[in-house]
């Protein structure tokens, strides 16, 4: 047995003396020796992706809840402004809505377009700072999916299917290549404090996975992870005992030197690996001011989606493998959901994320960290070229705007196009199976490699087979 | 280079008429095993004396012949200890209390062990254990999932239906029929009625604005279609929807013929009061409904400390709704709101193919048998009655199977959902024949079969065996059974567990689901938070999992953290996956550490002051056995100074709590 005789200065390092200190011990007669022996000492231990030459290590998704307009942000239409207050012309075609009538009238933009950086893309007044970066940017204009409700169309974002109960992007991403982290969870999602989204929990979920690629739905505060902290009225130095005495009678009831209670036994110093060094990585006090005012964290209205994405950058660092920051939240017109009035809406929301988001892609190429983490953004689909109420638009999901940065992509380039007045994607239209099999790809992964057998069906993200976007890459 | 292209077209051409002619025709595909009819194997017999010795009933004989073929033997017999926790936990998802073990290891009669069985299988904590298994299967929940997430406040009577049909042994066929077709009996009965809410459980999208009735309607019919196929027949329906079937001999066609006996099925609320008690609760909502709605729209033009105030006034509201009136969850037939089924072209109803009638699936047909009319009486009832149908192949095979998995971790045939071309082969395909032949015969009563498995010598196998490591090598899954595989206890048992040991377990029956409290973040994050209104009663926050309410976008964290399904669609199979989150929420946990500190209470209530005899009993409660003279000596040398709290705790960690050998 191990003695403990130091002083620990630190709680990290009381907590490491006391038991993760003891892991390299005590694992290496853990567990039988054969080639299963990563595996069976962590199930989430990194496994190598399918494609060698893949970049992207990591992702960071900044989703953009509600469906943004493309119309305001990335897709100029000065057809449609021409055609404001008019009945959409015949030779459009048609579209469903969920609440606009076929009689509504066309909406123009109030937004000034402007070209910007080398490639001289043009991206709208409404995200100046988004737009300094737009040479990193691969904007695709031409998105489309098959539900203009936002929970069907939220669970078809994240997990490829209208209907719950399917594993999302973020747990397949974690069965597929396993964690860079021992000490975080491997899949975090950041919602917006402001509330919740249509399609619920059940979106960011593991579906038929093992809870083992469960998402950590990180808390607003200090202490983002649920059991991070001790229970109330326990010291560090009693609860240190305690946990050494679990590992005591588990080895002492491992006789048989088991790999899958072997691994549980090392599933509690993983848990304590997380307590100890994981509110390290939570806490923000180490950034410098000119980082934290390059999130806009200080000010607002930028503060709240500010740290949320320095942390994300601070996971990435940690070797975390996807991260979803939410921008929207509780009420429609806390998201991006602008029925009422865009302009209103839309200048509010953007506000709240063009300076993370741009400081966040500064932040992560000044690190050398963009190359290896792919950045997307978008929401569950676009907006209506039709006004609604007047001011607003309706949920659109016939052709919108969602971009990519970093982890391999080809930046300052626009693919795809909406018809003139931003109804239907008509040029390359990308549905998303097609951004799900490039988001795989990018990170080395193959859609009909990476499969679960589940009630007699080899499932994958893909329902249907998806196109990767080859301009992209 | 024309020419070519015409000769290909016209091959192309050809080869697709080809292939029509032979979708017409499924007798071809007719070979795959599980559509054949039941065999009636011969059991094998033995000479050895060790081998006569072993087999105690049939089952022992099918296993053992294909153990010999595989140059394999059984193990050693579990010792009784072992055997009355695994058997207790089986049959009940609970331990054993120390004193039923002692009575156990005590008995002299030659038949202890069966009586064990006996008492278990009557135990009222029986129906619970075998009904959480069949929720699970019908993907119940009592709520309706996507955004709104509505609450069904009268399914838990369904959910005490099923408990009460496995503890009364009710025959599977009518366990079948009733939630099939309860409410097309006349006279109805409320037991049926009850039964067939089995149809609504499917997750259902409900949105605001622009009605798209059609596109509804497709997925509740969707979802109810690929439910029966995966629950009661094992078979994967889901995939036939959008193009023939890439395995099975389940065509396109098949599919949406199975549809169409649902086709006039809808939903229904049907009261349990008279209609006074409706118009007076009908007032009462109103009144404060419209409070409500005179809140939320002064809301939306209120900021900062007015706005936190409507918000809590809204809230307060909200919770003097009065309760739901008593009422069925169910469906019903509507035949003037018939949806008429048409074959739908890669499953788009907007590409509507031949329009078809109910039929059972054409591989278990003879050829060119006709379809039913749409408008049949009853449909379900004709659906019931091929699915319950003495030899309808699939129906007694299927579940025996399920019996099976649920006391050996794996199935005969160990894709429980899908006995179609793409799942397992059965291992031991005459003993499925067997157990489901035994079914049919004894009047479809589970019991007997949970019986016969039980005391079979394969079932009481220890865990390990003297040749492991050459078994492993020939056999690492335990495919054969050389050994009994020690499984982990589900979500449910694990908390039901730690209830139960530390004597707080409230093991009431039946009744309204319980709420109980969670991190106030995640009732933030639900649609209305409102949703959320956590029981009064801080005795019943201690219930078995079972009694608590399954809301889909709210799984309670302790639960889903070990492996608890979705709740959107059928679960045949919990994973049992091991990760640092689970050893952070028993360690950390806001319900490990109060119970660990009642379970403190409770040691040095039955054991006194003394050390020694506290942990011996810890170790009775937890792991079913006296601590060995090591984990003795640890545990007394931490307990010198420290707290029994922590001991008590440590305890609900152990490998030997949450698996069991």
């Amino acid at each position: 047995m191990q003695q403990y005789s130091l002083t620990p200065t630190t709680r990290r390092q009381l907590l490491q003396e006391s038991f993760c200190g003891l892991g390299g011990l005590a694992l290496a007669s853990l567990f039988a020796s054969d080639s299963r022996q990563a595996r069976a000492a962590n199930p989430l231990a990194p496994k190598p992706p399918h494609i060698a030459s893949a970049k992207a290590k990591s992702i960071i998704f900044l989703f953009m809840a509600g469906g943004p307009s493309h119309l305001e942000t990335f897709d100029p239409k000065p057809l449609l402004n021409k055609l404001d207050g008019q009945v959409r012309p015949a030779e459009f075609g048609k579209a469903d809505y969920q609440f606009i009538k076929p009689d509504a009238r066309l909406l123009a933009s109030r937004r000034t377009f402007r070209k910007h950086g080398q490639s001289g893309i043009e991206v709208s007044d409404i995200l100046p700072l988004t737009a300094g970066s737009v040479d990193d940017l691969a904007i695709i204009r031409s998105c489309y999916c098959d539900k203009v409700v936002h929970s069907a169309a939220q669970y078809e974002l994240l997990s490829g299917r209208t209907v719950p109960g399917f594993p999302s992007m973020g747990s397949w991403m974690v069965y597929g290549l396993g964690s860079e982290s021992d000490s975080l969870p491997a899949y975090v999602v950041m919602p917006d404090p402001n509330g919740a989204l249509e399609a619920g929990q059940p979106m960011y979920g593991n579906g038929f996975l093992p809870a083992l690629y469960q998402p950590t739905m990180f808390r607003p505060g200090a202490t983002p992870v649920r059991n991070l902290n001790l229970p109330p009225g326990i010291s560090l130095s009693e609860r240190r005992h305690t946990v050494e005495l679990i590992r005591d009678l588990n080895l002492a009831g491992n006789i048989d030197r088991d790999d899958e209670l072997a691994a549980r036994i090392n599933s509690y110093e993983l848990a304590f690996k997380m307590q100890t060094q994981a509110p390290d990585v939570f806490n923000l006090a180490g950034e410098t001011k000119d980082t934290l005012d390059l999130y806009g964290v200080g000010t607002e209205p930028t503060d709240d989606y500010g740290r949320r994405c320095l942390m994300a950058r601070r996971l990435v660092e940690s070797g975390v493998r996807f991260s979803v920051v939410v921008s929207g939240g509780g009420a429609a017109n806390l998201q991006w959901d602008a029925h009422q009035n865009i302009e209103e809406n839309h200048n509010r929301m953007a506000k709240k994320v063009d300076r993370p988001i741009a400081g966040l892609l500064q932040d992560l190429k000044r690190r050398g960290l963009l190359d290896s983490t792919l950045v997307v953004w978008g929401g569950e689909f676009g907006r209506s070229p039709e006004a609604q109420d007047g001011k607003g638009r309706d949920h659109h999901a016939l052709g919108f705007t969602m971009w990519m940065a970093g982890g391999g992509v080809k930046g300052g380039q626009t693919i795809g196009a909406t018809d003139d007045i931003g109804l239907k994607a008509v040029e390359s239209p990308h549905h998303f199976r097609d951004i799900h099999t490039t988001i795989l790809q990018l990170m080395g992964l193959e859609q009909d490699d990476l499969t679960y057998l589940h009630q007699g069906r080899k499932e994958r993200l893909t329902e249907i087979q998806g196109k990767v976007i080859e301009e992209l890459l | 280079m024309r020419l070519t292209a015409a000769c290909f077209l016209i091959c192309a051409a050809f080869a697709g008429a080809l292939l029509r002619a032979q979708e017409e025709d499924v007798s071809v595909d007719r070979s795959h095993w599980s559509f054949q009819p039941r065999s009636v194997p011969a059991v094998p017999q033995f000479n050895l004396p060790e081998d006569r010795n072993w087999v105690r009933n049939p089952i022992d004989a099918f296993v053992l012949e294909k153990l010999r073929t595989q140059g394999l033997a059984p193990t050693v017999e579990a010792d009784r200890r072992t055997l009355i926790r695994r058997v207790s936990f089986d049959l009940t998802g609970l331990p054993p209390n120390p004193e039923d073990i002692d009575e156990f290891l005590n008995d002299p009669g030659p038949d202890a062990y069966e009586r064990l069985i006996d008492r278990l299988l009557a135990s009222p904590h029986y129906g619970e254990r075998a009904g959480q298994q069949w929720l699970d299967l019908v993907r119940f929940a009592e709520t309706e999932g996507f955004e709104y997430d509505r609450h069904l406040p009268h399914a838990w009577r369904y959910r005490d239906y099923v408990i009460r049909a496995f503890q009364d042994d009710k025959p599977y066929d009518q366990f079948l029929s009733e939630q099939l077709a309860g409410d097309e009996v006349t006279p109805v009965t409320e037991e049926g009625q009850i039964a067939a809410g089995f149809l609504r459980w499917g997750p259902i999208r409900r949105n605001a604005g622009n009605p798209d009735v059609a596109i509804s309607r497709n997925e509740v019919l969707t979802e109810m279609t690929d439910t029966v196929g995966v629950t009661l027949l094992g078979m994967t329906m889901g995939c036939a929807r959008c193009h023939d079937h890439k395995f099975d001999p389940i065509r396109q066609r098949d599919y949406y013929h199975l549809q169409a006996f649902l086709a006039s099925t809808f939903e229904d609320d049907v009261p349990l009061t008279d209609a006074a008690a409706q118009a007076t609760w009908k007032a009462a909502h109103a009144k404060v409904n419209d409070e409500i709605k005179k809140l939320e729209s002064a809301l939306d033009k209120s900021t900062g400390d007015s706005r936190l105030d409507l918000l809590k006034q809204i809230k307060d509201a909200e919770k003097r709704l009065p309760q739901p009136l008593p009422a069925i969850s169910t469906v019903r037939n509507n035949d003037t709101k018939r949806t008429v089924i048409h074959v739908l072209k890669r499953g788009d109803d907007k590409k509507p193919g031949d329009q078809v009638g109910p039929r059972a699936p054409g591989v278990f047909l003879s050829k060119g048998e006709p379809e039913i009319p749409a408008t049949v009486a009853n449909p379900r009832t004709t659906l019931a009655n091929w699915i319950t149908s003495p030899t309808n192949p699939l129906t007694a095979r299927v579940i025996v199977n399920r019996l099976w998995m649920q006391h050996f971790g794996r199935g005969i045939v160990n894709t429980p959902n899908d006995f179609g071309l793409n799942g397992d082969l059965p291992t031991h395909p005459e003993l499925l024949d067997y157990l489901a032949n035994e079914l049919v015969a004894g009047g479809w009563q589970l019991k007997a079969i949970h019986r016969l498995i039980l005391t079979s010598s394969t079932y009481r196998q220890a865990s390990h065996s003297p040749d492991q490591a050459r078994n492993v090598k020939q056999d690492p899954d335990n495919r054969f059974l050389w050994k009994f595989a020690r499984q982990r206890l589900s979500s449910e048992a694990i908390r039901d567990s730690l209830l139960a040991v530390s004597g707080k377990l409230n093991d009431a029956s039946g009744g309204p689901s319980v709420i109980v409290p969670v991190d106030a973040e995640l009732v933030d994050l639900l649609y209305k938070p409102s949703q959320w209104m956590v029981t009064d009663d801080l005795t019943e926050h201690h219930r078995r999992s079972i009694y608590l309410i399954k809301k889909r976008n709210l799984l309670l964290p302790f639960l889903e953290v070990f492996d608890q399904p979705t709740l959107q669609t059928s679960c045949p199979k919990r994973e049992s996956s091991t990760h640092a989150p689970q050893a952070l929420e028993l360690l950390n946990g806001a319900l490990s550490n109060e119970l660990a500190v009642a379970f403190a209470k409770r040691l040095e209530t039955d054991a006194g002051p003394d050390r020694r005899r506290q942990v011996d009993r810890a170790f009775q409660l937890v792991c079913g056995r006296l601590p060995t003279d090591h984990e003795r000596q640890l545990s007394l040398t931490f307990l010198e100074g420290r707290s029994l709290n922590e001991f008590a705790l440590a305890m609900f960690n152990l490998n030997d709590f949450v698996y069991v050998k």
